[in-house]
Formats: C-alpha cells, structure tokens, sequence
C-alpha cells in the first residue's frame, strides 16, 4: 500500500460556500482546523452565485416573531420549528459579524443596511449587494478567514467520511492528480452544499452534486424531507446550454412582472393576494402550468418584463442579471425576458439538531446540506442567512466537541481503495451516465409527480448504479465519485418523494387526492438511513 | 445542434516539454458557450483534457481562458468555428488550469477593528466602493499586465483591493504606504486590464490613479515625478526646450492649400511642442494638404496628463482651465490632437465645450487624399492610449493601409506611460526590450505609431525607423507629387 499524505486536525470542514467558511472561521477558535475544498475557495458553491439577498430582521417595524411565521408558513408547516426559530434570532447578529469583517452591503440613506421585498414576507427584509450578494458574502468571508489559521486545501475532493470506533474520525479525499489524502479529525463539519445538478435544468454550480448527502447517508447518517425539491420559478429558457441559469428573485422584488405570451399577469389566477412575490412552489407551479396549457412563450418560458422600472434602477440594483442577459443579445432595459423554472434548491438533508449535530457522532453539517430550516419550501433570502447562522453554529459545536485523538481505520482507506481502482477497468462513461440521470430526474422527479413517474426514475436510477463507471487516468477518479454522489442523492430524493403521500410545499403528488391543508397534515419528515426509512406521522 | 472546430493548448507538465495545439471537431448546441464547447471536448472527445469552472454564468471567476488571445470568460464567450483557446498567460498546472492561488493569496485584507461595531459606511462611499468590489479574480487583468511581466509589481487586482481597503473606514491600515511597496508608481497606465476585466473594473483610473494620488498627498511621489510636476509648474511643460518649439515654428492660424473643408483647433502637447515639432509639423502640412484650416491657440500648455497618471493633481485644474481658455477664446468647436496620451486626457479628464478628436480620428470622418503606395513592409503599434484609451485602432490602419503594406503584432505597452520611463527606467527597458523582439518577429522595415512617448520611447529598443503615422502619409503625398 502508498503512504497515503495524512493532516490531521481538530476540526475539519468539508466544502467551502457561505456555511463552510463560516464555520471554520468559527471552529479556528478552538483549536487547528483545516478546511477542504473541491473547487478554489471562493468559487465553487451555490452561496458565491447567490444573488439576490439575505434575510434579517433589522427594523423595528419588523419582528422575529413575523420572520418565523413567514418561514414556517413558506416552508408549508414542514420546517423544525426549532431551526427556525435560531434562523430568525441569529441572522441579524450573523449580518452584524459580516458588517464588521468589511461586506459592502447597499445602504439606505441613514447608512443602515438597505432592504427589499422577497416572496413570502410580509416584511421587505432581504438585505442586498445590488443582485450579487452571494459573492459579497464570500469575498468578506474569505478575507476574514485569510486572517486566521485555518489550512485550506484546495481543489481537493472528499470522497468518503473515515469512521473509527463509531464515530466519524475524518473524510478520506483525491486531490487534482487523483491522489488520495486523508484527513482525521475529532469532529468533522459537512459543509457541502445542494445537489440540483442530477435535474436537467438546474441554476447549481459544478459542485452541486449533492456530495454531502451521499457521503453522509453512507456513512450511516439520516437523511431527511430528501423529495423537497425548490424549482426556482425564473431560470433561463435560451440558449440550450444556458438553460436554468437563475434570474434573481430581486427581480420580481424589484418590480418585475410575470406575464404569459397572451401579455396576461397570470398570477392573479393562482395567487392574487401576493401575485408575483408569491413563495418559489406557487410560482413556479404557476409558470409550469401556463407552459403546459399553451400560454408559453416562443422559447418555452414565460415574460419576466422590467421594462417599465427606471433604467436606472436595473443597472444598480441588478447589473449581474442586466450584464448576463446583454451577453446572450437580450437588453432587459427594454426587452423582457424569457423566464421558466429551474431546479435550485434541496431542503432536505441531513438532519441536524440546533447545534449542527448530525445523528453520527462526530459528524456536524450546516448549510444546504442539513435539512428541516426550510421545511418544504424555502423562502427566498434564507439561505444565505442559513449559511451563516449555521455554519458559526457547526463551527462552534466541532470546536468545543472533545479531542478525541487522531485515528482511522486501514481496512476502510483499503477497501476505498480498492473501489477506486476498479474504476480503471469500467465500462461505462461518467459523462453520458450523468446525462441519462438528469433527463430522467427532470422527467419523474420534477415539479409535478405521479407514482409511475417516481418508478420509473427510481427503476433508471437502479440501472445506472449497477454500472462500472470509467476513469481514464487517476485525474479522471473523482469524476466517477461524483456521478456515484449523484446517484446516490437522485436515488434518496425519489425514494423520499415516494415515501410522501400527499402533496406539500414543493412536492405535488399529482396523483393523490389529499383532504387535508399544510397545516393540518397528518405526516411529518421524511426519512431515510441505511436501512431505515419512513416517514413521521402527526397527531393534530 | 451544430459542428465546430477549434484548437486547445495543451500542456502536461509532467508529460511534455513545451505547450502545442490539439484541433477538435465537436458538436455543440445553437449559442454554446466556449465552456460548453470543452465539455464536449471532454465528455466526448478527451477525458484527459483539463480545465477548470464552477457557475458557468460569469460570476465566479474560474474559467478564464484565452480564446484567439484574448482573456475571456469561457461560460460566457460564445463558441465559434475556428477559435484557439490557450490558458491565461499565468503558470499553467495543465492544459487550460492555470496557477490562481499565488494571485489570489496576493490580495490584502481588511483589519478592522477588533472591537468594531456594525456600521455601514455612508451611501456615497458605499457606492464607490461598490464597482471595486465586483472582482470575481478571474485573473484575466495579471494575464495582460506588462508591468507585472517585468518587474514586482503587485498586479491590477492587488492595486483595484488596496484602493477598495483605502476607502472603507472599517479599515484600520495604511494602505497607501502598502500600495507603493507592491509597486504602485510601476502600473504603466496602459489599460490593458480593465479592456479584458469581465467586470469591466475600471483598475488604472479608479483604482491605481486615485491611489497614487492618496499617496502623493502623503508624500510618497518618486523623485524624478515630482522634478516633472514642478517643471509643469514653472513653465506650463514637462519636457524643457532644448530647439525652437513648435509654437515657435508655426503662426496661430494655418491656412490650408485650397478651399477650407474643415477648420480645427490643434493641441500640439508637450513632447511634439518641444521634443519632436518636425513630425508635428508634417501633421499640420498633412492637415492643409486635405482642406483643413489648423488654429493654433498660442496659449496652450501642459494637458496634465504626466501629473493626472502620476497621482499630482493639485496643479491640474490650472492646467484644464487655461488650456479649455486658449481653445475657447478663439471659439473652437473641435480640437485634433496627435498625442495618444494628450488625446486620451482630453477626452476623459476634461470636461471640455469643445469636440477633441485624434487626427487618424479626423482625417477618417473628413475624407483624405489617396497618397502613393510606399511600398514599404510596416507594424503599426498601437499607442495605449488611443488603442484603449480613446478606442481607436482600426482609423490609424486605413491611412496606413493607403500608404504601406501592415505586418501586425500584438497590441501591448512599450513600457513608457504612466511615469514608469522615467520612474523605473529599468521597467521601461524591459518592456521596450519586448516591443523590440515582436518587432523583429514581423521582419517590418519600419514602425509606425502615434504617440510621441512609444515613439521616443520604441526608438531606442529597435533598429528600425519608428515614425509617427502622418509623417509616412506626408511622405506618401510627397512621392505622389513627384514626377
């Protein structure tokens, strides 16, 4: 066997968006942390690409108490009252931490944070960097964390959680060559964000692959609410492979209308009360149902038209959206756009306690990966709050967990090992393995579902995993992990949907007729671990 | 779906000696992306092929490539038949990966104050730290960067981080005492960066210019700058007579031959007043040759661009208000300039009442008279500040394409703006030295150029003629006259 390259640390952080730079900038406090990267710090993750805000309670006017309803009632009843109640009390303090580290946040006249309105809420409380605020957030979290000890490294994949004497001791990774490094840990923080890339269309960047959720559920953790599938109801339609891109809520905050191609603002027949700034389910119910009824435009979408608001308000408040569409020859400023929906976001995930505990020991997660903040349908703006009230909180909880001492286990880094190599003599070509699954997973675990569907998705998922995968060089390895994550994840989230029978939030069973309302549910999470599923019943 | 072809350096360090093009044949879909364009390559030509890129819509930075040369985004440059896509000039670990880290770690950041409170910065101040703070560290701008080729200056995005550090009170050190030790008087101000920058951050003007004048006020300028600005101060020019001038040399209206078509004002500028008045005058014979009756304001001095470029402002709205005065006086509507560097100042530091164009600008929008062929092999260098300063490189080539044969070269910096020649003479060697050897590449017999500092400045690290454009055209003219 090599001498395999060993860090050994307190905490380990594994992905690096919003939640993972927090929490090691946070875990740095308690002793060495080391943070592991699959792409360059700062680039890779969904958190970099968000753009429209983050939601916090600033104002007076506005009340935690109010952030929490509208949390629970966009999340359809689903959420874990308790996560959300930390979301809503710690985000403003986790915006102050980001304030204080240097983020340019737009400001109102008086110098406060300036805020906008965003689906769902009663109260304009999404704070803003113009529409590119995910990145705002990483520019500062990087910098802060530049300015502590945490090791990074970089462009280095984990491809499985170590276990050592039942507790999670380290994740075993392959760098750029495809060479294995290990690294062991007391307490371990899976920070690895989303997963939408096994849809079609999906506004996820290369690395929402959903590794967390397959590295967990491997290594024995629950998963749970794994069908709660966000469809952001505005991605681009044209050209093909630009398909999905996301067009920010802020554009609708901001004032754009929704129309279909008779020029009618079809929202007054779906949500009338709160018409385009409806939650993400009922909009993007909304555009897929005008699509399928033939009110469709020529590319397949609907109208997003901010024509009517000052150019000079598009070009300050969303210069990304305005920049990007100019590229693709569409000027926004008097041309609308081509909108339709687009996978986004997982709410499920791991499940967490409000400490960022997994149910592993020595396990933690925070951030798109963990599961019940957004119960079955995640309001805009949150999840960028998320990454950073969770993710201060795994950081904390893995810096103070006990040493443990620094082991692992040979047979299992062999047995690793050993499945990687069998990679050499694969038949089966990642790429077009990947392909099959997202065309499948668009088709049966879409927006709307039916029981044959979710089959028949299921029955290719199946087939799919029973294919070698193939790498040609060593550098090729980790292509192989992470259509295997892929599958694992599209395989837990079909699995949850058809555990779920009715439809709530974000997931439509169209084949189920249901008497009840999301409040009164008799059912609960969705759940699934290595030999374990269901899903919870409610007493009302 | 649709067929292209292109090219990809490839490059394994651990395999090959040198870097060389493979050409694939791929399918793509309608309005695919360069990024698209290697994935195909990838998932159906060459698995081993490596590149790197994360969101694919422009906001993080990762695959910046070059494609036909240029620094672009790969998921938003569209993929067309024919391209060759190279890495970003920045050391290559494979293929189109290219080292980032060492660039990235380069970046200050902020210190604020440990026991800080949570305060926003005021809107304005907020507004201007906003367009600095959209850099997505694609690199594209070290790629370009002719001073950080040559020397150890800290780079574009280095500079555009300390002037973002500058302005935002949350921060707590001196980053203009910073920024002179990363090298920020060796920026050539040739605006290479911002033209590829994605985010189209404007670095040298709002970055690197503002800083330097930060760090003036705190008496960081070089010596020989500050012997310039007091020079400027003395006799209203930067360079000191050593022939009769310019001025000297002409009246105050020149007539042209024939029925007037057009009547302008001319900015002659320091280096053509008193360096070079035989090519300025070859300009003005040009310019009376086609109809164009020439005023000279004999009140015109220094535009201010040798102290706007090297941060000492304090003497410059002197300058502008004088210099808009001698024009105004004689009711100009429309100023020619035949310096790159004047043009360039007059168009963006002004806010003159008068129209100011190049004289390639001119001569193109008027019409001219056809000269002889020369005959001649020539490279055209595009002076920094008419090519990406004022947007001008394909009016000089028409004039030039009547009067010569073009070989071309690539466009970058000589290496004798923003101060650096006489700042770092060292700086401006090396990269004159570089200008030599792509001259010397395009087997020219002569080059031609429009901007009195790459002239001076060329000539000393070539053996070819170096010639302002309307001296050749002058010359052309006068070989049609002859008999």
């Amino acid at each position: 066997m090599r001498s395999d390259e060993v860090v050994d640390c307190h905490v380990l952080v594994i992905g690096s968006g919003g939640a993972g730079v927090r929490a090691a900038i946070e875990a740095d406090q308690y002793g060495d942390t080391v943070l592991v990267s699959k792409t360059i710090v700062g680039k890779g993750g969904c958190t970099t690409m968000a753009e429209g805000g983050y939601n916090a309670v600033l104002k007076e006017l506005d009340s935690c108490e109010g952030h929490y309803e509208d949390t629970l009632r966009g999340g359809a009843y689903l959420n874990d009252p308790g996560l959300v109640r930390v979301l809503v009390d710690e985000a403003p303090d986790r915006m102050a931490d980001l304030i204080r580290w240097g983020a340019v946040f737009d400001v109102d006249d008086c110098a406060c944070v300036a805020q906008r309105p965003f689906g769902g809420q009663r109260f304009p409380r999404t704070c803003y960097a113009g529409d590119r605020t995910g990145h705002e957030m990483m520019t500062t979290l990087t910098e802060r964390m530049a300015d502590t000890e945490v090791e990074t490294y970089q462009e280095v994949s984990i491809i499985s959680l170590l276990e050592y004497e039942g507790r999670v001791s380290g994740a075993m990774g392959l760098d750029r060559n495809g060479e294995v490094m290990l690294f062991r840990s007391d307490s371990t923080v899976i920070a690895t964000g989303g997963g939408t890339r096994v849809y079609d269309i999906s506004t996820n960047s290369s690395s929402g692959t959903g590794d967390g959720y397959a590295l967990g559920y491997r290594a024995g953790a629950e998963v749970i609410d794994m069908e709660q599938i966000q469809f952001h109801p505005t991605g681009a339609v044209y050209p093909y492979d630009a398909r999905g891109r996301l067009v920010t809520e802020a554009v609708r905050g901001e004032g754009g209308l929704l129309k279909n191609k008779l020029g009618e603002r079809f929202m007054t027949r779906y949500d009338p009360e709160r018409m385009e700034l409806s939650t993400r389910d009922v909009v993007s119910r909304s555009i897929a149902t005008e699509i399928l009824d033939g009110r469709g435009t020529e590319h397949g979408g609907v109208y997003l038209d901010v024509t009517h608001l000052p150019a000079s308000q598009i070009e300050s408040r969303l210069p990304v959206m305005l920049e990007q569409f100019l590229k693709f020859g569409v000027d926004i400023r008097v041309e609308p756009m081509e909108v339709a929906p687009t996978a986004h976001h997982i709410m499920g995930g791991l499940r967490i306690r409000p400490d960022c505990s997994t149910t592993l020991k020595g396990l933690f997660a925070c951030g798109e990966v963990s599961g019940g903040v957004h119960g079955a349908n995640r309001l805009g703006g949150n999840a960028l709050a998320e990454t950073q009230v969770f993710g201060k909180r795994a950081g904390e909880t893995a810096g103070k967990a006990a040493v443990h001492g620094r082991s692992h286990d040979p047979a299992q880094v062999e047995g690793e090992r050993n499945r990687l190599g069998k990679y050499f003599t694969g038949t089966s070509d990642p790429a077009a393995v990947w392909r099959q699954l997202k065309l499948s997973m668009w088709e049966g675990a879409g927006i709307f579902r039916t029981l044959p569907a979710l089959q028949q998705t299921r029955s290719v998922i199946q087939h799919l995993q029973s294919l070698q995968l193939r790498a040609m060089t060593a550098e090729n390895l980790v292509e192989c992990c992470t259509v295997r994550n892929m599958l694992t994840t599209a395989s837990l989230i079909v699995d949850s949907a058809l555990l779920r029978p009715e439809s709530r939030g974000a997931h439509v069973r169209k084949d189920i007729a249901q008497d009840w309302t999301m409040e009164t549910s008799p059912f609960g999470h969705t759940f699934i671990s290595r030999g374990c599923r269901g899903i919870g019943k409610v007493s009302r | 779906m649709k067929q292209l072809t292109l090219r990809v350096l490839r490059f394994d360090p651990k395999n090959d000696d040198a870097p060389h093009f493979e050409s694939y044949t791929i399918q793509v879909h309608e309005g695919a992306r360069v990024l698209h364009a290697l994935h195909a390559i990838h998932d159906d030509c060459d698995p081993t092929l490596t590149y790197r890129y994360c969101c694919g819509t422009g906001q993080c930075g990762s695959c910046a490539v070059r494609v036909n040369g240029e620094p672009v985004l790969a998921c938003m440059e569209e993929a067309r038949d024919g391209i060759s896509v190279e890495p970003l000039e920045i050391p290559v670990i494979k293929d189109l990966a290219v080292d980032l880290l060492p660039y990235i770690e380069a970046l200050p950041v902020i210190c604020p104050e440990t026991t800080a409170t949570a305060q926003m910065p005021g809107k304005d101040l907020v507004e201007t730290m906003k367009p600095l703070r959209s850099c997505i560290g694609c690199m594209a701008c070290v790629s370009v960067c002719p001073a950080l080729a040559v020397s150890d200056f800290g780079g574009p995005t280095v500079m555009r981080q300390e002037m973002r550090l500058t302005l935002d009170p949350r921060d707590t050190k001196d980053r203009e005492s910073e920024a002179v030790t990363e090298g920020l008087f060796r920026c050539t101000s040739c605006q290479a960066c911002w033209k590829v920058c994605p985010k189209e951050i404007q670095i040298p003007g709002k970055a690197i210019e503002k800083l330097r004048e930060l760090a003036h006020y705190k008496g960081h300028s070089l010596p020989r700058h500050a012997e310039v600005a007091a020079l400027i101060k003395e006799t209203g020019r930067s360079v000191t007579w050593t022939a009769p001038s310019f001025l000297e040399l002409t009246t105050e209206v020149m007539e042209p031959y024939g029925p007037v078509k057009k009547s302008v004002g001319f900015f002659v500028g320091c280096m053509y007043n008193l360096r070079l008045p035989k090519t300025a005058l070859d300009a003005i014979e040009v310019l009376r040759r086609n109809g164009v009756r020439v005023i000279i304001p004999r009140d015109q001095i220094c535009c201010g661009s040798p102290l706007i470029r090297t941060g000492q402002t304090e003497y410059v709205d002197t300058l502008k208000a004088r210099n808009i005065a001698a024009f105004t006086a004689l009711s100009i509507d429309t100023v020619v300039t035949m310096c790159a560097g004047c043009g360039s100042t007059l168009k963006h530091d002004y806010e003159t009442p008068f129209k100011v164009m190049d004289f390639s600008e001119l001569l193109t929008e008027t019409g001219f008279g056809s000269p002889a062929h020369l005959g001649l092999n020539v490279t055209y260098h595009d002076p920094c500040h008419l090519a990406r300063g004022q947007g001008i490189t394909e009016q000089p080539r028409v004039i030039l394409r009547k009067v010569a044969d073009i070989t071309e070269m690539p466009s970058i910096c000589c290496g004798s703006g923003g101060g650096v020649r006489s700042g770092f003479p060292d700086e401006a060697a090396a990269l004159g030295e570089r200008r030599g050897e792509e001259i010397k590449k395009t087997g020219a017999e002569m080059v031609v150029t429009c901007c009195p500092f790459c002239e001076f400045h060329i000539a000393g690290h070539t053996d070819k003629p170096v010639q302002h454009l309307a001296t050749l055209l002058l010359n052309g003219y006068k070989e049609k006259e002859k008999p």
